[in-house]
């Protein structure tokens, strides 16, 4: 039972009804009179140089009304979440370095007319070789993609002295993972339409982060940040591929040159292609334990292949090496993390940041620590599991709200009385298996500052306005918010409303990553309410004839708190007030009603008006030893899966999964379930059927049929455990989640197959060919 | 003219729009979901691959499933279409609308119109149907955001209702 009216309850969210209607509308659903449609001419060959483009033939189609190459961009012609690496358009004699690089774009009164122009566009291109494979790309004799070579970036972290520990370790593992490169998936495509009003371009977009893409696009136009206004659309889920630019850009510069309202639609192949996606990496692990099971040293090396544009690249490597480690104290730590250029498509942020990547190392590590030291898989996870005083890698010491222990305890005590307990269907021919993976994840940008911002405006009539930047792409960080303004203003759901995600509107909140809006723009948000209750509450407290501190509040009033010491010379001074104010002497006494206290406020002439902002408190990455604060705070998880493998089609089945996070405190249950059940379900994905297959630089899989996402036979039956150690610092207590939920999933189910079948798979994903293949080998050795 | 450049004859179709009488001119090679969404202002069944593999297009021709992407205009000439906007109204929500709310079975809610259309043509000729049997029939419709539970629950608790 929470302790607050509405935090913690499963409140609807506030966009379900126009969802469950079809009401909502996504940036495809958007029309205007005279909209022009777009298509963009991409690059087909991996790596060269476009020596020129010939655009006449598709130029003198009639319905075709302007074509753009780079030499129309008259700005930067540059985009990129870190480093501005990738052109909007490639110029003449400009560089090429992936399949799908845009190189012109179309605009045509019909869509059918764009795509028909499309292939009356020819270029010009002079091949250089390409690299596709990153451990060659980082050698000296590799072809180059950047002047500086491929190694983007390395992030180094460096703590003990592994060398001389290794020697003193009882038992050591050391083994090389790989993982395979994977799509977000989300269901609706990149979408925009862009529509000049005036001097401002409107350019309403599916995107997690709207403030960013401003910034891009003005920087492009060459036009100031005032005179782009980047609205969200109903946005058809992101998971970190909707944080690139896709459309703006593009759709800013043909409003700009057509004057006329102009829509761009990707298709799902187009999706696939050009959208950033995980990075594959290859992991060296290495980690040592005393004779009882505690974690001594480790070494890691991983090497990140983030394809032809950093992207988020370095980021998501930074945030591999950190969490290396897992939710685990290791004294001596050797991490090195590679992020490398290659003429692949490009990797950058996807759900769970390059951690799930090392949640697959870590925990298949622990799993074989534990079998040669004779323990149990939850023994060696409790005895070496972080706990309040304990020393990150990073040298961080986490003081608070550090929930791995009660996840394990959780996950176990739930997981005992229903896993394996149904077991009758099973054959010699069917194996099953059970395993268990934890992960830790720290909420917000790494080492980085990543504010948010927004503005509260109690009106007069007792509702309330939010403006933040905080883009809802599905998630549910509108109700949120909402919950989090209603229970610090007395208020209910339903007298609140949520405008979010408008430049032209709300303040910058950041991007929708790195599970970072409930705990920062909840913390934001909750400042704004606060700062706007100030005002009400010494309000109040003139009204009520109390200290300010002595005035609470209460379901729609504001009440004198139980405790307080109201003396006699305060409540003669309050009939003394209240006749000042035009009232009666005698108050109500114990409460006023907040519309009431609203009212007097506006006579008064005092708006209740509030703004916030939040930075979590962080310090930067030391460049050579890694040391540093990167997080304000984590987020935790065990989960447990059951398996069946059918040892003669190699088919894996995952019949059950027990789900614990630790979110500091929930603000929305049912919403969290749904994180979970979502997170897992994206999981036994990467575990088992997706894979984005590549070959010299071009996509295979480029539609749903051929890249394998779980459908609705494929979930295991879930169960979502939520653990609440609050944090200190988060908004009623509050963390995150969205992310954390698939990272461990995939270490699970592969440590349910070892369990099953006795075969230990250290790549992903574990395709039933992969399994036959070692059941056969295994019989003949 | 069409996409190959061939200029085909327009003709006039009538047929059934959730429940009401609609007729319109076509050209052959117009699609379904091209129709609803461009010329009917329709948009809230939706294009998640245009290739018949998410199921966001999903509408239902004469109570059954298809994937409005993958069939012309002219064939729903004399049948009977229902889209998301004839199942309910703000005042009036089809009980399938009103548990995929309460369950939490809603997220982004890209898929949730092909969804909710698949789960009616299924209650409709089943009422009573098992998880199994839910999670069957949904299964040509992708959703990346809930991991289906959700989705299960709320038309199990229609059908059990």
């Amino acid at each position: 039972m929470s302790q607050y009216r509405i935090v913690g309850q499963s409140v609807k969210k506030l966009d379900a009804v126009d969802k469950v209607l079809g009401k909502a509308q996504f940036a495809a659903d958007i029309h205007f009179d005279g909209m022009l449609y777009a298509k963009v001419f991409r690059s087909n060959v991996p790596h060269g140089i476009l020596r020129s483009l010939d655009v006449s033939k598709a130029e003198a189609m009639p319905g075709v009304v302007v074509i753009l190459t780079g030499k129309d961009v008259p700005g930067s012609n540059s985009t990129g979440m870190i480093v501005k690496d990738e052109p909007v358009l490639v110029k003449d004699n400009g560089k090429i370095r992936k399949i799908g690089d845009p190189l012109a774009l179309v605009a045509a009164e019909t869509e059918v007319l764009a795509e028909k122009a499309l292939e009356l566009i020819e270029a010009d291109i002079e091949l250089l070789p390409p690299v596709f494979d990153p451990v060659a790309a980082m050698t000296d004799s590799s072809p180059k993609l950047y002047a500086d070579g491929n190694i983007l970036a390395v992030r180094k972290i460096r703590k003990g002295d592994t060398g001389v520990v290794f020697r003193q370790c009882a038992v050591v593992v050391e083994q090389e993972y790989r993982t395979q490169m994977v799509e977000h998936g989300y269901i609706e495509p990149e979408a925009g339409v862009a529509k000049l009003d005036g001097d401002v371009v409107n350019i309403w977009v599916s995107t997690q982060n709207t403030h960013f893409d401003a910034k891009e696009v003005a920087r492009n136009l060459e036009v100031g940040l005032d005179k782009v206004r980047v609205i969200q659309a109903a946005t058809g889920g992101g998971f970190g591929g909707k944080l690139d630019i896709s459309v703006q850009v593009h759709l800013g510069l043909l409003a700009m040159k057509t004057r006329r309202p102009v829509k761009l639609v990707y298709s799902r192949t187009e999706s696939i292609i050009n959208s950033s996606k995980r990075h594959p990496c290859t992991i060296k692990m290495k980690t040592g334990t005393d004779n009882n099971g505690k974690l001594l040293a480790m070494e890691c090396t991983i090497i990140g292949d983030t394809g032809a544009y950093a992207s988020y690249g370095p980021g998501t490597l930074t945030r591999t090496a950190v969490h290396a480690t897992g939710p685990y104290e290791i004294p001596h730590v050797t991490i090195d993390a590679h992020t490398v250029y290659t003429n692949n498509p490009t990797a950058g942020a996807m759900r769970g940041f390059g951690v799930p990547q090392v949640a697959f190392a870590h925990e298949t590590q622990m799993d074989i620590l534990a079998e040669k030291l004779g323990i149990s898989p939850l023994e060696i996870r409790l005895l070496n599991a972080l706990r309040p005083g304990a020393v990150t890698a990073t040298g961080a010491e986490l003081k608070q709200s550090v929930g791995i222990v009660p996840t394990l305890e959780k996950t176990e005590a739930a997981a005992k009385p229903i896993i394996n307990s149904q077991c009758t269907h099973v054959t010699s021919q069917k194996k099953r298996g059970v395993g268990m993976a934890s992960m830790w994840y720290g909420i917000g940008n790494t080492g980085l500052p990543n504010p948010s911002g927004a503005y509260v405006n109690l009106l007069d009539d007792g509702t309330a306005l939010i403006l933040t930047g905080c883009a809802d792409i599905g998630q549910g960080s509108d109700t949120t918010l909402a919950q989090i303004v209603a229970e610090e203003f007395g208020i209910d759901m339903a007298d609140i409303r949520v405008v979010s995600a408008d430049t032209g509107i709300t303040p910058d909140a950041g991007a929708s990553s790195a599970s970072r809006q409930t705990y920062i723009s909840g913390n934001a948000v909750r400042l704004a309410t606060q700062e706007a209750k100030k005002v009400l509450i010494e309000m109040a407290a003139v009204m009520l004839g109390v200290a300010p501190g002595d005035v609470v509040v209460g379901h729609k009033e504001l009440c004198v708190r139980a405790d307080s010491d109201q003396s006699q010379f305060l409540a003669d001074c309050l009939s003394e007030c209240r006749l000042d104010l035009g009232l009666s002497p005698k108050g109500k006494g114990q409460s006023v009603s907040l519309v009431d206290c609203i009212a007097q406020c506006r006579i008064k002439g005092k708006l209740t008006l509030g703004h916030g902002w939040f930075n979590p408190d962080t310090t930067g990455l030391d460049p050579e030893t890694g040391q540093g604060i990167p997080y304000a705070t984590y987020a935790f998880a065990t989960q447990i899966a059951e398996v069946d493998v059918d040892t003669e089609s190699g088919e894996i089945e995952v019949i059950r999964i027990v789900a614990a996070h630790d979110v500091g405190q929930a603000i929305n249950p049912i919403n969290i379930e749904g994180q979970i059940e979502g997170g897992c379900t994206m999981g036994l994905g990467y575990a088992l059927t997706e894979e984005i297959q590549v070959s010299e630089g071009k996509i295979l899989t480029k539609n749903l049929a051929t890249y394998l996402m779980p459908t609705a036979l494929d979930i295991p039956e879930m169960y979502p455990l939520i653990v609440e150690e609050p944090e200190q610092t988060g908004p009623f207590g509050a963390k995150g989640v969205g992310e954390p939920t698939l990272i461990p999933t995939a270490a699970a189910i592969a440590n349910a197959v070892y369990n099953a079948i006795g075969v230990r798979f250290t790549e992903l994903p574990i395709t039933p060919e992969k399994v036959l293949a070692r059941l056969h080998e295994r019989q003949n050795a | 003219m069409c996409k190959w450049g061939v200029a085909l004859s327009r003709k006039s179709i009538s047929f059934t729009l959730n429940g009401e009488k609609t007729e319109i001119e076509v050209e052959p090679t117009l699609l379904l979901v091209d129709m609803l969404r461009n010329r009917l202002g329709l948009t809230g069944t939706k294009i998640g691959c245009g290739e018949g593999d998410c199921g966001a297009c999903t509408v239902l021709l004469d109570g059954k499933t298809v994937n409005s992407c993958l069939i012309l205009a002219m064939q729903v000439e004399g049948h009977e279409v229902l889209t998301v906007e004839g199942l309910g109204t703000y005042d009036k929500l089809h009980p399938l609308q009103s548990a995929f709310i309460a369950e939490g079975a809603v997220q982004c809610g890209f898929c949730t119109p092909g969804m909710l259309l698949s789960a009616k043509s299924l209650l409709d000729e089943n009422p009573q149907p098992t998880r199994q049997q839910i999670a069957k029939h949904i299964s040509g419709n992708l959703c990346r955001c809930t991991g289906y539970a959700k989705i299960i629950n709320a038309i199990e608790k229609v059908a059990n209702s």
